[in-house]
């Protein structure tokens, strides 16, 4: 258990030194100031800005777009993928041309969806969802593909119904994948939200972050930055105790 | 349903676990030409008896047992267990331990060998209770709560050994259950497996590739040749029960095996 405090405390440590360090070049002005608050400045920014209405409104904004983006996106992704893994034929026709979309960068597609859908709630979900889309149907057919046969057999067996074998055996087997599969969709359903809100909006906490960095309110920009990741990371952490538990099922 | 309700494992079963098999043959339908897996295989399998199936890889031993099992239908032939045609998987004629590895790992020991209750809806106590029962018959007492990746690769058979048992069908197929075991554990649980079989008087079938295993733990060894697959040797092993460490080396072990031996070089 020591090692493991060990491990934690290391780093800590490491986040601290990264703090100290920012703190250090834009106190001592080895760095500009201007370009580089120092990281308590920041910090004690970030306080004030949480405290305001405008930016709460803006945090709940975004919230919205990314939580409906991310529920539509994920069970249409789920559904594909799964169809994918269990139809041969539909996944020789299709799968080559996932590979297609997946490797184009979306962001070139944001233009269209301004233009299709206006600035605001529908371009922002939509690009949100579109971003999202493609990883979750290849995750989720890594998932399905990570069933192993012999689970299949077993419980064919002991006569399992189609449900039964669902729910006792899809879904407890795919989960590992299926949690992975969600945090990483996450990462790219955030970034897509946040780029549209960047590019063109009248809200939601990207909008403020741009307009932050366009106006040189270094402060404000930073603090924005600090804000995001730390809800990123609280996202992914969250999703990754639960992935622990299961983990010594992985294939 | 009513059947699960007085299981009594313990106690050699009076129930039939009679198994025929006539004129079964199993054709795979390929691209090409159609590949003859198993041909005209006939057997008669009287109750309580331990019957292993022996051949080279690809003479359809498994593929046989998958028909037992009521999980691959015969091209041609029948098989009866209890009388009656096996059609899909009955869990109550027959129970299967798969080859390694095919325990639910996200399930534990107990919930493993829960599992075939579960799918029937027995309340939750009385599949415990069975569980318990299963999981004490098969030497894991006190083992219930642990998951399958904190238990070797002996006690993990066990597991589905128990899993195979606790709906009490008269009839138990093995598919090379102790294939992935190191020799040592491969002997003990020999040696338990028999113990098991003497406890509950199943009708076992066991598939093997290891001739000293055939003969250690059979009544009767059905030998089979490469494909096309057919039983090309039946013979009964008449040494006295319990089997012990020291037959292995006596005149009629060596007989035994080194009659299967000659069949399977042939065909090999």
């Amino acid at each position: 258990m020591a090692g493991r405090l060990g491990l934690i405390l290391s780093r800590f440590a490491i986040i601290i030194a990264i703090f100290a360090l920012w703190e250090f070049l834009s106190r001592t002005g080895l760095v500009n100031p201007r370009l580089l608050p120092s990281a308590s400045d920041t910090l004690s920014t970030l306080g004030d800005l949480l405290q305001r209405a405008s930016v709460r409104n803006d945090l709940m904004v975004t919230a919205t777009e990314v939580a409906v983006a991310f529920a539509i996106a994920v069970p249409f992704g789920c559904l594909i993928g799964y169809l994918i893994a269990e139809y041969r034929y539909f996944a020789d026709v299709v799968k080559p041309l996932l590979f297609f979309a997946f490797s184009i960068p979306k962001s070139i597609f944001l233009p269209m969806f301004i233009l299709v859908f206006g600035v605001g709630f529908a371009e922002k979900v939509g690009f949100g969802f579109f971003s999202t889309i493609f990883i979750v149907i290849m995750s989720t057919t890594t998932a399905v593909e990570s069933v192993r046969v012999e689970y299949l057999t077993v419980a064919r067996s002991y006569g399992a119904t189609p449900s039964q074998t669902a729910f006792r055996v899809y879904l407890p087997s795919m989960l590992p994948v299926l949690l992975e599969a969600l945090r990483i969709s996450m990462i790219f359903n955030l970034t897509g939200v946040m780029l549209a809100e960047m590019y063109a909006s009248r809200d939601g906490i990207g909008h403020q972050i741009a307009t932050w960095g366009e106006n040189f309110q270094m402060k404000q920009l930073l603090a924005g930055v600090v804000m995001i990741a730390a809800i990123a990371i609280l996202f992914n952490e969250l999703i990754r105790s639960v992935e622990t538990r299961c983990s010594h099922w992985r294939t | 349903m009513q059947s699960l309700a007085n299981i009594t494992p313990l106690k050699p079963a009076a129930r039939a676990g009679s198994i025929q098999i006539n004129g079964v043959g199993q054709v795979f339908r390929t691209t090409g030409a159609d590949v003859v897996a198993l041909a005209d295989v006939s057997m008669d399998i009287k109750p309580g008896r331990f019957v292993v199936l022996v051949g080279p890889s690809g003479c359809g031993k498994s593929t046989l047992l998958m028909m037992l099992a009521g999980l691959r239908q015969p091209t041609s032939g029948s098989i009866l267990i209890n009388g009656a045609p096996i059609g899909e998987p009955d869990p109550n004629r027959v129970g299967v331990v798969f080859q390694e590895a095919s325990l639910f790992p996200w399930l534990t020991a107990e919930e493993n060998v829960e599992f075939p209750l579960a799918l029937r809806g027995v309340p939750k106590a009385e599949r415990r209770g069975k569980a318990e029962e299963m999981l004490k018959l098969v030497g894991l007492e006190g083992f219930g709560k642990r998951h399958p990746h904190e238990l070797s690769g002996g006690m993990k058979q066990r597991v589905s050994i128990a899993r195979g048992l606790v709906q009490d069908p008269p009839v138990l197929l093995m598919d090379e259950p102790f294939a992935a075991l190191d020799e040592q554990t491969r002997m003990t649980m020999g040696d338990e497996l028999l113990r098991i079989w003497a406890a509950t008087g199943k009708t076992v079938v066991f598939v093997t590739h290891s001739l000293t295993e055939a003969v250690y733990l059979a009544d009767e060894v059905a030998v089979m040749s490469a494909r096309p697959g057919r039983i090309v040797d039946h013979l009964q092993v008449q040494l006295a029960r319990p089997r012990t460490y020291e037959m292995l080396s006596g005149d009629a072990f060596g007989t035994l095996r080194e009659r299967i031996w000659r069949h399977i070089r042939k065909s090999a």
